[in-house]
């Protein structure tokens, strides 16, 4: 099926040497629009088209960096912007540990888009409607024929010059080639719509299979039914029919140490205060105080609370009647808890306690100062602004 | 046998014309399959079908079924992902690497090797996909934004093998694919059957063998071949790493990159020579791949066999050298332990036996080449049972070592790799051409134009 | 001295000026060397020991090339293979320059000092392999071996231009076949005893392997630079195309990723298991200014090459490739300087002038030798049945 356009004229000859020789005068004379087609790449062929050299790597370069730089950003993002993890101790953006990912995507990258660079926007394929497919020419050159041809579009094209040229060279056949006539795929057609059915067909019954019925399939239901036993679940196992047991009787709790003075009015007179006041302990205990005790009792233990009347405030820890207490009552206070104070120990470990009982001694010294204090001050003048 | 050195060696022997060259390869693919092409597919069929039953199995019960456990908790699924890829390797080189280096000969066996690279590295992939258990959900193994807000560790070798494995695999197909356009145009060419046509047209997507498309055409070539070269060390060495990152005795070892290429290297050759055996005799390619080809690959064998043996030196020498008991423990063990057996196996078939190959006449008769590329084979899949088994089943405490036995399941789906290996490479031999036709064609003498032969041929008369 | 005029090439002869300079280059960097030892003995000690090795890498890797075009059936190199004979003419002087470094191993090596060695565990362990008769004797032996094939390659090799015995080429193929596996294991023991024991706690196994990889950056380097100068001057046949070129542009190129590649492996894994045993060689190359040398290795080794020679025209312009040579040749130096010198002074860089003056000496030696050598031999082997295919290759 083909018009009466002429495509080209074109020649096949027996020996890539003849070849050559053909090549070189069609270059000389000027065409642009030729080409020849050969089994196999023959050498020498660029230089006697007069072809530039392949811009080709080009496109490799500009993406194998792309995939470079794309690798190490989604790497940095992901591991140390977005989820940063220690993972092996290494830092968040552990190079060594990326430079294998980073060399994969660049090589994939580079190779993709040099191999579909070269076929869809150097070569323009896929392109099985060109004039020269199905052709006698082409099913020579495809074999052990060398090719050369000159399209009719070309402004020098002459086609008895240019079958006299190649009869001359030696050429073992020249051909005229024409242009295909366009065939047509019309949609409504009754074949192609029932295809487009059953495809329609096919595609939607497996998606509903695949989500309604395999998804919760064994084994490819995710492990959602396991033989384990939930929390809070019910089981037969045990007679009490709880599935998450209880601790054995008398275990404690690692780092417990027993009170035995909970819920009494006051501990014995052995409790003591067994946290020296320091530097660090009487900091430590500021720092508690002010996080737990101040809300309501105050920066300062003045017992104005910041609650505005929330919870009725609880009175000054100046009072003589605190602070003639001994430490080990203020120490159970806090672990006890007093009226409307709860027990603070499940949040303030034992050492944070009697560190803030000692705190709360700094702030009733501070609070009662002596004339004879600020004498010892000037005795003795405190090192370090303290 | 006398050589003259001034010479270059035919490629092809017989200096047969393009037509030829042509009908050979093509007439396997053109004519009807005979009772050999399904007595072997039924062969590799049934092993395969021996191995999908065990994956059936493997999925429904999970991997309890297989032998691994602790303290070896990588057992086959690792030794034979290692072992196929190790295998994959050959073709990439040779279509890569000889390419690079000019070696004409490679153009016989290319498009063979790199069809098996391909099987191989199929094969290879299942396994840890297996391993992971639920193959279904292997889609988390590649960073995506998904409601968890998590992503994958870029700091695990595990991942930096799915992004190598996954890389190799859609670069070895795109480069196999792009060497069997031209090819995919001849045979559109050839046929007269309407529907095979348009296969072949789909497949060759319009090529027109014209030389404005040949002078790209071999740049990216050479680009491709000078990508897949540092990709092919680095797929071995990224499997390398899966062991040698971590602190195991016997796996933490700085030679382990250089030294699994070069095993991954000697496997490959070995497989791919004793497909070769096969295939060219089957399909009268004596001529296209000749016993210099083989002879060749032998010599590439016993070369990358020596470095094997190499490494295994310097790893015994410097677990000695170190001074570290549990690195010295490990290798003494290897060779003395309960798995001394897979150890001398191992030895024996790597570094001895091939050295057979230093006699040309070894490296050029078919039988003895034969078993030695096989035991090569055994030997190589052995190593990779001893690095990983070994390793494991002592490590620094002794009250947790164990000892390794593989289950019938993981026999079973060894075996249906090699039937799937060999299922797929039938089938290869059976719709495309086994060897590049375009490629061969451009190496048979006289094919290229008279300013490349030497001025002057036969003047070295003196 | 034969003419052999098929293939174009009529021997010329070296400009005298040549010859001075490398005397006076020699006897410079002896004389310099000698103050060095007067003034600082124990750097100069370590930086003679560069040396030694660089002209190892030189010699040994030279004679590596020279095995490997046999081995390979390579036919473009064959026009050069005389070039890198030549330069593996260092081969015999090593016999002289180890014997300095052999008189003053104890203020080298720690496990030479044996009240040392009594209390450390660890280089007890060793001392089978570690104490000072073995080392010499393997030093020694290795030297012995590099030598042999030396002088029986290079010999069939020069009797050939006279005879033109294709007999002489298969011999010499027989002999590579036997050198490689042997000069693997030399190369890497001599790795390990000069360099890695300088450190004796510390291991690698792919130790040898990483000086291997610079061995044969270093011997490409100076066969490319040489050939690219005596090409310029007209020394060598002009059918010698760029496609020729092409060959050690490629190489080079490839030689300088394989390096990237087995440094990186090294790296990586002791980077990344941590463990103290093997950290420490990494940590000494990590401080006190070391890093920035370290910084340097990378940019002067792979970085700065890698780009010199990646475009397919950068790897036959024998401009560019004469700077990629040279340059490499200094990276070689780098990197043997940073493999041995932070033993010496692993708390941190310290500087000494001595750093400079062997490479003069190195230099007027190898000048010298390859005048030696160019004045009584053929720069091309003429006999060689493979060298008009060499000569007439083409990409």
């Amino acid at each position: 099926m083909q018009s009466n356009t002429l495509f080209a004229v074109a020649a096949q000859f027996n020996e890539p040497n003849k070849l050559i020789k053909a090549v070189k005068i069609i270059a000389d004379l000027g065409y642009k629009k030729w080409d020849v087609n050969t089994p196999y790449p023959v050498h020498g062929m660029d230089a006697a088209m007069k072809l530039k050299s392949s811009k080709l790597g080009y496109v490799t370069l500009f993406f194998g960096l792309s995939g470079t730089a794309l690798a190490l950003l989604l790497m940095w993002w992901t591991m140390s912007v977005d989820y940063p993890m220690i993972i092996g101790g290494k830092p968040f953006f552990a190079l060594p540990a990326f430079i294998p990912v980073t060399f994969e995507l660049t090589v994939l990258l580079a190779t993709l888009a040099t191999v579909i660079g070269m076929l869809s926007v150097f070569f323009n394929l896929p392109n099985n409607s060109h004039p020269l497919h199905d052709t006698n020419y082409m099913q020579r050159v495809s074999a052990d024929h060398f090719g050369i041809y000159v399209e009719a579009d070309d402004k020098k094209f002459n086609a008895e010059e240019l079958r006299t040229l190649f009869l001359s060279l030696d050429a073992v056949q020249v051909d005229d080639i024409y242009v295909p006539l366009k065939e047509k795929y019309p949609i409504l057609q009754p074949k192609f719509l029932v295809f487009l059915t059953i495809v329609f067909a096919v595609t939607s019954a497996i998606t509903y299979f695949t989500l309604n019925y395999l998804l919760y399939m064994e084994p490819f239901d995710w492990m959602v039914s396991q033989a384990k036993v939930t929390p809070q679940e019910k089981v037969e196992t045990f007679r009490d029919g709880f599935g998450m047991r209880q601790p054995v009787k008398g275990t404690v709790a690692r780092g417990f140490l027993p009170y035995k003075f909970m819920g009494m009015p006051a501990p014995a007179e052995s409790l003591v205060n067994p946290i020296i006041p320091t530097k660090e302990t009487v900091e430590l205990g500021k720092r508690k105080f002010l996080t737990f005790c101040s809300p309501c009792h105050g920066n300062f233990a003045d017992g104005d609370s910041r609650l505005r009347g929330q919870f009725q405030n609880p009175p000054t820890l100046h009072s003589t009647r605190v602070r003639e207490m001994n430490d080990g009552m203020i120490y159970h206070i806090i672990t006890n808890g007093q009226n409307a104070m709860p027990s603070y120990a499940p949040q303030i470990t034992r050492e944070e306690r009697w560190s803030i009982v000692n705190y709360i001694r700094v702030l009733q010294r501070a609070k009662n100062a002596e004339v004879t204090d600020v004498q010892k001050v000037k005795k003795e003048p405190v090192k370090n602004g303290q | 046998m006398n050589i003259d050195y001034a010479k270059e060696l035919p490629v092809i022997e017989g200096n047969p014309n393009l037509i030829d060259i042509d009908n050979v390869i093509v007439k396997p693919i053109e004519e009807k399959a005979n009772r050999k092409f399904f007595l072997a597919l039924a062969v590799s069929g049934t092993a395969l079908l021996i191995g999908v039953v065990c994956v059936a199995v493997t999925l429904f019960y999970g991997i309890g079924v297989w032998g691994n456990n602790q303290p070896v908790g990588w057992g086959f699924g690792i030794v034979n992902f290692v072992f196929w890829v190790g295998i994959g390797h050959a073709g990439t080189l040779i279509s890569a690497i000889l390419f690079l280096l000019r070696q004409k000969w490679r153009t016989g066996i290319a498009r063979f090797a790199e069809a098996m690279t391909i099987f191989a590295v199929i094969c290879a992939a299942l396994f840890p996909v297996l391993h992971t258990g639920r193959p279904w959900l292997a889609g988390y193994l590649f960073p995506y934004p998904n409601q968890h807000g998590l992503w994958v560790n870029f700091t695990s070798p595990l991942i930096w093998d799915v992004f190598a494995v996954s890389t190799y695999f859609t670069v070895s197909l795109v480069f196999w694919y792009v060497g069997l356009i031209p090819d995919f145009a001849i045979l559109r060419d050839r046929t007269e059957q309407k529907l095979k046509k348009t296969i072949y047209s789909i497949l060759s997507l319009g090529w027109r063998h014209s030389h404005r498309q040949w002078q790209h055409y071999e740049k990216a070539y050479m680009l491709l071949a000078g990508f897949a070269t540092p990709l092919v060390l680095s797929v071995h060495t990224i499997v390398s790493f899966d062991f040698a990152v971590s602190i195991i005795p016997g796996w933490h070892t700085t030679i382990f990159p250089p030294y699994f290429v070069a095993g991954a290297i000697f496997s490959g050759f070995a497989m791919v020579v004793t497909v070769l055996i096969f295939v060219r005799r089957v399909f009268h390619l004596e001529h296209i791949i000749t016993l210099n080809h083989l002879e060749k690959m032998n010599k590439v064998i016993i070369a990358t066999g020596l470095m094997v043996g190499y490494a295994y030196g310097m790893e015994f020498f410097t677990a000695w050298y170190s001074g570290v008991p549990a690195e010295t423990f490990v290798f003494v063990n290897r060779a003395m332990g309960p798995y001394a057996w897979a150890y001398w196996i191992m030895i024996s078939c790597n570094v001895l036996i091939p050295q057979l190959f230093w006699f040309k006449k070894i490296r050029r008769s078919i039988l003895p080449m034969f078993i030695i590329v096989i035991l090569v084979n055994v030997g190589m899949w052995f190593e990779r049972f001893v690095i990983v088994v070994t390793s494991l089943s002592r490590d620094f405490l002794p009250s947790s070592w164990g000892y390794f036995k593989p289950t019938i399941f993981d026999l079973g789906i060894l075996l249906g790799s090699f039937g799937l290996f060999f299922t797929l490479v039938i089938i290869f031999t059976k719709f495309l051409p086994v060897v590049s036709i375009s490629e061969i064609k451009a190496v048979v003498e006289g094919s290229q134009p008279v300013h490349h032969q030497p001025t002057d041929g036969g003047t070295h008369a003196i | 001295m034969v003419n052999n005029t098929l293939v174009g090439y009529n021997k010329k002869e070296l400009p005298g000026k040549i010859q001075v300079i490398g005397i006076i280059l020699l006897l410079a960097g002896l004389a310099l060397g000698v103050i060095g030892f007067l003034t600082d003995y124990v750097r100069a000690l370590h930086n003679y020991l560069v040396m030694f090795m660089f002209l190892i890498s030189i010699g040994v890797g030279s004679l590596f090339l020279i095995t490997l075009e046999y081995i390979a059936g390579a036919d473009w190199s064959v026009p050069f293979r005389r070039i890198i004979e030549f330069l593996a003419s260092v081969i015999p002087v090593l016999f002289i320059l180890v014997v300095p470094l052999i008189i003053n191993m104890h203020d080298l090596f720690h496990w030479t000092h044996l009240e040392a060695v009594e209390h450390d565990e660890i280089l007890k362990g060793k001392a089978p392999y570690l104490n000072s008769t073995f080392f010499i004797i393997r030093a020694f032996v290795f030297i012995a071996i590099w030598f042999l094939f030396y002088l029986l390659i290079t010999r069939n090799s020069l009797k050939q231009d006279k005879n033109f015995d294709q007999g002489l080429t298969k011999r010499n193929i027989k002999l590579s076949a036997i050198f490689i596996p042997i000069f693997a294991i030399s190369l890497t023991f001599s790795a390990i005893d000069w360099m890695m024991s300088l450190e004796p706690h510390w291991f690698s196994t792919i130790y040898g392997v990483y000086f291997f990889s610079g061995t044969v950056i270093a011997a490409l380097a100076a066969a490319t630079l040489v050939t690219v100068l005596l090409m310029e001057n007209g020394y060598l046949p002009s059918i010698i195309s760029y496609d020729h070129l092409y060959s050690f542009g490629a190489l080079m190129f490839v030689f300088v990723n394989f390096w990237a590649y087995i440094a990186f492996s090294q790296y990586m894994l002791i980077w990344y298991a941590d463990l103290p045993e093997e950290t420490s060689w990494f940590v000494h190359r990590w401080t006190g200014g070391w890093e920035y040398l370290s910084i340097f290795l990378i940019l002067v080794q792979f970085v700065v090459p890698y780009a010199l020679l990646l475009s397919q025209p950068a790897k036959m312009d024998p401009r560019r490739l004469k700077i990629a040579a040279i340059w490499l040749l200094f990276a070689h130096f780098v990197d043997l300087y940073w493999l041995i010198i932070p033993s010496l002074s692993p708390k941190g860089y310290t500087f000494s002038w001595t750093d400079f003056v062997f490479p003069l000496m190195l230099t007027g030696l190898m000048i010298l030798l390859f005048v030696f050598n160019f004045k009584r031999n053929n720069i091309l082997a003429v006999g060689d049945p493979k060298l008009e295919r060499g000569l007439n290759f083409h990409l």
